[in-house]
């Protein structure tokens, strides 16, 4: 840290309790409880229209929910207005002041709480220099590139040392490559600050790359809460699954220790199962597609050279699977051959049918 | 690993919001006067304070009690939420004990009360926001309330001072005044028993052969029966009702026919207007700004006048170079045709936004399908443009049925609506008469309002998708371009040659008898012209300040926040936009006459009619403003601690500095030029240069008249220049800010 930017060690959680919100006739957030633990980076994921903005704009204090609670730390921020809550926010664009300086924009927060030129000068420079853009302060926002601005906009919520870190889908305006590095830069700068982060997005590799804890959410409420790797291994829904990763949801019966799908029926064991109806979930990379032998029997409808793999989509009597297999197992399986497939144990998760 | 951070209870910072507004209201409501003596609004009667008062007043010792208390909330140490009820009681009792007071009292308002109420309101307004009842801060809720009492008062009020005095006279509710004028035949008479022709026959005659005439057309090209039984009763009836009118007599008759015939010309200059700024090849396109702008920012009746000059019995061109004696151009001909003029520039500035929004790739489509330029125009151009002509056609009509300077200067005797209204007063000293006048005039332009606004708004066809196709406009046909033109360039030589005529008289010894050369009504304006002058100067810059920030406030409360009863007060305050000057001009007198706000004969009430008058012009730059700034904008700036008033200062009004500009130039030009409105409330010490200009022409010298109605346009085009220079300056500013590098 060097003493520069916001000191670490004050990190504080942020509780949501049967948090509601109502846009007219729409249910934008249904009744959602939430802890976010402090110091961590919480990702809230789905799709659009699912209420992670208007979560995360009721935690910032720029909605306020038709019922429930918003606590930060142990203090109920639910009547207070967004400037009195010591919360700050990086906007999907940006918003940089147009009118002001970049030293301006960052300092523009201090200058409200009355901080002293000197200081202010130290803080606002020091800010700079941790997001890595120490000579831009007399150029206007449009003067910089989009990677700058973001950066210019994460020093100005990190200059006012907020307890609270939010973002708001911050790379959605960069091109695939930078978002790569602002991904990265983010959470570098998050893991050396310590601050509690809640970080919005749609998109789920952001989501898996970036976490500590992914809330993923749909229509509403909270679908699961676990970490990048838990989500991805066992999905609590069938619609967690589908939006995680690509995933075969495959019809089957389970009984002591024997799944079975369609045709095919092979030994798995996961606790907590009871026998009956439950959905597969068999993600590409753990379908293994061979020419003869036990499985699950298809046809291939086609077939993608992708480099490290190949994907193939394969009919079966239970509906259509994808997989996608090394290419030096097999070689490129030409389209309308006849295939078995199988299940490696380690990708494989069963789902019981109250999964919806 | 999480420390948690606890707030420790009982340590609550004072709230300096209700610190301050409970103060300034204690202190006004003890060191001002509660009343006045007469009507100078600034009299300090040291017998009428709070101090002088609160020993026999329990009422205002109350109300100083309250103040009091409502400044000391500020400083309990209890959660906010405990103050903020504490500051609703103390704000909602405080000011409704001032109204209270004031209205049983019966002396005209002073200080006083004026602090009293607008600080209560400020206390109500932190508590609502404390309590979380409007979910704004402080400084919003405040405002919402300062701006429903301001509309209630100075919108409102003035309007229902008029209905009532349609029905009340004599404190007596009766129908006779209303029945009486509109039975007689001043206002309206279809069959005029002095002539041998029956109208009402020939009227309904009409009204059969367009009902035929529509009836066979129908049934010749086989369209639906349902609709050409619709068809058939419109123009049966339309055509008939415009016979009749056509035939009658009256003020009713007389505006009406003014306004369809004004409407349909104006509207339709302005639409060719509007395709040559958009679509012509040529260059005298780049003259329909400057031209079109000269007649909205002079007073209208200045065309009227040229009107005389030009055409009127020893006008220069029907006597002078014709060699006729004609009154033709002196009566409704002359008013239409002042009229037609002076409003097609409102026609052309609403439909150039309606012809330059429309996707030239729409064109493209049908050109490449195998249209020509004439059958894109019929079929594409045309149908796309019909709601915004319907529109230009309303306000049109609005504007012709409100005007009162051409009437009256041009009239010749023949009774207009909005004329009646001041003949009601001014000759026939009978307010309840002219309060009937005024609501007819009131219901139709305020139908055609709600017209334009809830009906026409839904039927536009135009920013379907707001995606910028970067077709670029397809030109017009060669004829239709030239054709154009040609009207466009008739318009603007007329118009310079009425302006003309203007700047001409004004050095003229006698128009029309000796057209000499002289400086004498120049220097005649000295004293009273130039001190007119220099008041109404005065007078429109006191008010176009409130005027846009009010309007701007209010911009930015209905398109910001949301509060219950938003849309009404949207609504109302876009009100007098559609209230006629003159009825507005009478609900004042009517409103502000006598009682507790007693306001007439003083300046204040010249420039309160002014500030919400104009306020609409402000609230519309300030929406189209507004909705150009990124909302997240304000949003970054309150998660950085910045209050809203803060959110106001530093980002908000920086970023729409040139439309602010903008608004305010146009308030003062509008109250500079305002005649209709404030005809009732000047007084001798309080002139206006518009009135003054209608006297010196109704008192016969025109020629000093001219001088003045010169000097003013000048004025307003030196200040729209200014504006136009600065403004282009400060864009060039903010394109340097915003530049790529």
């Amino acid at each position: 840290m060097n003493g520069r930017g916001p000191e670490p060690g004050a990190a504080i959680p942020v509780r949501l309790e049967r948090v509601t919100k109502r846009f007219g006739r729409v249910l934008a957030v249904d009744d959602v409880t939430l802890e976010i633990p402090a110091g961590l980076l919480v990702t809230l994921l789905g799709p659009s229209g699912c209420g992670k903005t208007t979560t995360l704009r009721m935690i910032a204090g720029l909605e306020h929910p038709t019922s429930g609670r918003v606590f930060i730390g142990d203090e109920d921020v639910t009547p207070l207005p967004a400037s009195n809550r010591s919360v700050t926010m990086v906007f999907q664009s940006y918003a940089l002041f147009p009118h002001l300086t970049v030293f301006e924009n960052v300092a523009y927060g201090l200058r409200i709480t009355k901080v002293r030129d000197a200081a202010l000068r130290a803080q606002v420079g020091a800010v700079l220099e941790l997001v890595g853009l120490p000579q831009v302060g007399e150029r206007y926002p449009a003067q910089l590139s989009g990677g700058q601005q973001q950066r210019v906009a994460l020093a100005r919520a990190l200059v006012m040392k907020p307890k609270v870190l939010l973002f708001d889908e911050p790379l959605s305006n960069l091109d695939a490559k930078l978002r790569k590095r602002v991904r990265a830069e983010i959470r570098d700068l998050q893991q050396r600050l310590g601050i509690s982060t809640i970080y919005v997005t749609h998109d789920q590799t952001e989501a898996l790359a970036l976490s500590d804890v992914i809330v993923v959410m749909h229509l509403g409420h909270v679908e699961q809460v676990g970490s990048p790797f838990d989500l991805y291994r066992k999905p609590a829904t069938r619609f967690v699954a589908d939006f995680i990763g690509e995933a075969n949801l495959l019809p089957g019966r389970y009984a002591e220790g024997m799944v079975t799908v369609g045709p095919y029926t092979f030994a798995f064991r996961q606790e907590g199962v009871h026998a009956g109806a439950v959905t597969v979930v068999a993600r590409p990379e753990t379908v293994q597609v061979a020419t003869a032998g036990q499985g699950l029997p298809g046809t291939v409808r086609s077939a993608f050279f992708m480099g490290t793999t190949i994907d193939y989509l394969i009919e079966t009597p239970i509906g259509e699977v994808s997989a996608s297999a090394p290419p030096r197992v097999t070689g490129m399986l030409p389209v309308g051959s006849d295939v078995r497939l199988q299940f490696a144990e380690a990708g494989l998760y069963l789902l019981t049918e109250d999964g919806r | 690993m999480a420390r948690v951070l606890t707030v420790p209870a009982g340590r609550v910072q004072p709230n300096l919001t209700l610190l301050g507004w409970g103060g300034v209201t204690f202190v006004g409501a003890l060191l001002l006067p509660w009343h006045r003596p007469g009507r100078d609004l600034f009299t300090f009667v040291a017998e009428a304070t709070g101090l002088a008062l609160a020993p026999s007043s329990p009422v205002i010792l109350a109300i100083l009690m309250l103040a009091a208390a409502a400044a000391l909330t500020g400083l309990l140490p209890r959660p906010e939420a405990v103050r903020g009820r504490a500051a609703v009681f103390a704000g909602a009792a405080g000011a409704l004990l001032t109204i209270g007071y004031t209205v049983a009292a019966r002396r005209p308002f002073s200080g006083a009360e004026v602090a009293a109420v607008l600080g209560f309101l400020s206390v109500l307004g932190t508590g609502l926001a404390l309590t979380g009842v409007l979910r704004v801060d402080a400084f919003l809720a405040g405002s919402i309330l300062w701006v429903t009492v301001f509309v209630m008062i100075f919108i409102l009020y003035p309007l229902w001072a008029v209905l009532q005095a349609a029905v009340v006279v004599k404190g007596q509710l009766t129908l006779a005044v209303v029945i009486d004028t509109l039975t007689s035949p001043g206002f309206l008479l279809v069959n005029n028993p002095a002539t041998p022709r029956n109208e009402t026959a020939m009227a309904a005659t009409v009204g059969g052969i367009a009902a035929i005439f529509v009836a066979t057309v129908g049934a010749v090209r086989r369209r639906p029966v349902r609709r050409i039984v619709g068809w058939t009763l419109g123009a049966g009836i339309g055509a008939g009702l415009f016979a009749a009118l056509y035939l009658g007599y009256g003020a009713l008759r007389n505006s009406v026919l003014l306004a369809v015939i004004v409407g349909v010309c104006a509207t339709g200059l302005g639409f060719v207007f509007a395709l040559l700024a958009e679509r012509s090849r040529l260059r005298t396109r780049r003259l329909l700004g400057p031209f079109s702008i000269l007649p909205i920012i002079t007073p209208p009746f200045v065309l009227g006048l040229a009107m005389i000059y030009l055409f009127g019995r020893r006008g220069f061109v029907t006597h002078g170079l014709l060699g006729l004696s004609t009154s033709v151009f002196f009566g409704p001909v002359g008013v239409a045709v002042a009229q037609i003029l002076a409003f097609a520039p409102i026609a052309y500035l609403v439909l150039e936004g309606v012809v330059q929004a429309m996707d030239a790739a729409l064109e493209e489509a049908a050109e490449t399908l195998g249209a020509s330029r004439w059958y894109v125009l019929r079929t594409v151009v045309w149908p796309l443009a019909r709601p915004g002509i319907a529109n230009a056609f309303l306000l049109v009509a609005i504007e012709s049925l409100a005007d009162f300077g051409n009437p009256i200067i041009l009239g010749g005797g023949k009774g207009f609506l909005a004329t009646e209204v001041f003949y009601a007063i001014i000759g026939r000293f009978n307010p309840n008469e002219a309060a009937v006048y005024g609501v007819v005039l009131l219901g139709m332009t305020l139908s055609i309002f709600l017209i334009q606004r809830y009906w026409l708004g839904r039927a536009s066809y135009v920013t379907v998708t707001g995606k910028p196709s970067g077709a670029s406009p397809r030109p017009l046909p060669a004829a239709l371009d030239l054709t154009a033109t040609a009207v466009f360039v008739l318009w603007a030589v007329l118009i310079l040659a009425l302006y003309g005529s203007v700047f001409v008289g004004s050095v003229t010894k006698l128009w029309g008898f000796d057209y000499s050369f002289t400086l004498k009504h120049l220097r005649d304006l000295s004293p009273q012209g130039w001190n007119v002058f220099w008041t109404t100067t005065k007078l429109s810059a006191y008010a176009a300040i409130p005027s846009t920030l009010l309007g701007f406030l209010i911009g930015y409360l209905v398109t910001r926040t949301e509060f219950p009863g938003r849309t009404a007060l949207e609504f109302s305050s876009m009100l007098s936009f559609a209230v006629p000057g003159t009825v507005m001009g009478i609900g004042y007198i009517l409103a502000f006459n006598q009682g507790a706000l007693l306001l007439t004969g003083t300046s204040v009430i010249i420039i309160l009619a002014f500030v919400f008058r104009n306020m609409p012009v402000g609230i519309r730059s300030g929406v189209a403003a507004i909705h150009q700034i990124d909302r997240s904008l304000e949003e970054a700036s309150t998660m950085l601690r910045a209050n809203s008033a803060l959110t106001l200062w530093r980002i908000v009004i920086p970023l729409v500095r040139s439309a602010l500009l903008s608004g305010l130039v146009f308030a003062f030009v509008r109250a500079m030029t305002a005649v209709s409105q404030v005809i009732f409330l000047i007084t001798p010490q309080h002139n206006l240069a518009t009135t003054q200009i209608l006297s010196y022409i109704e008192y016969g010298s025109q020629g000093r008249g001219a001088a003045l109605a010169s000097l003013l346009t000048v004025f307003m085009v030196l200040v729209i220049l200014v504006l136009y220079l600065v403004n282009r300056r400060l864009d060039i500013g903010a394109a340097r800010e915003l530049a790529q590098t």
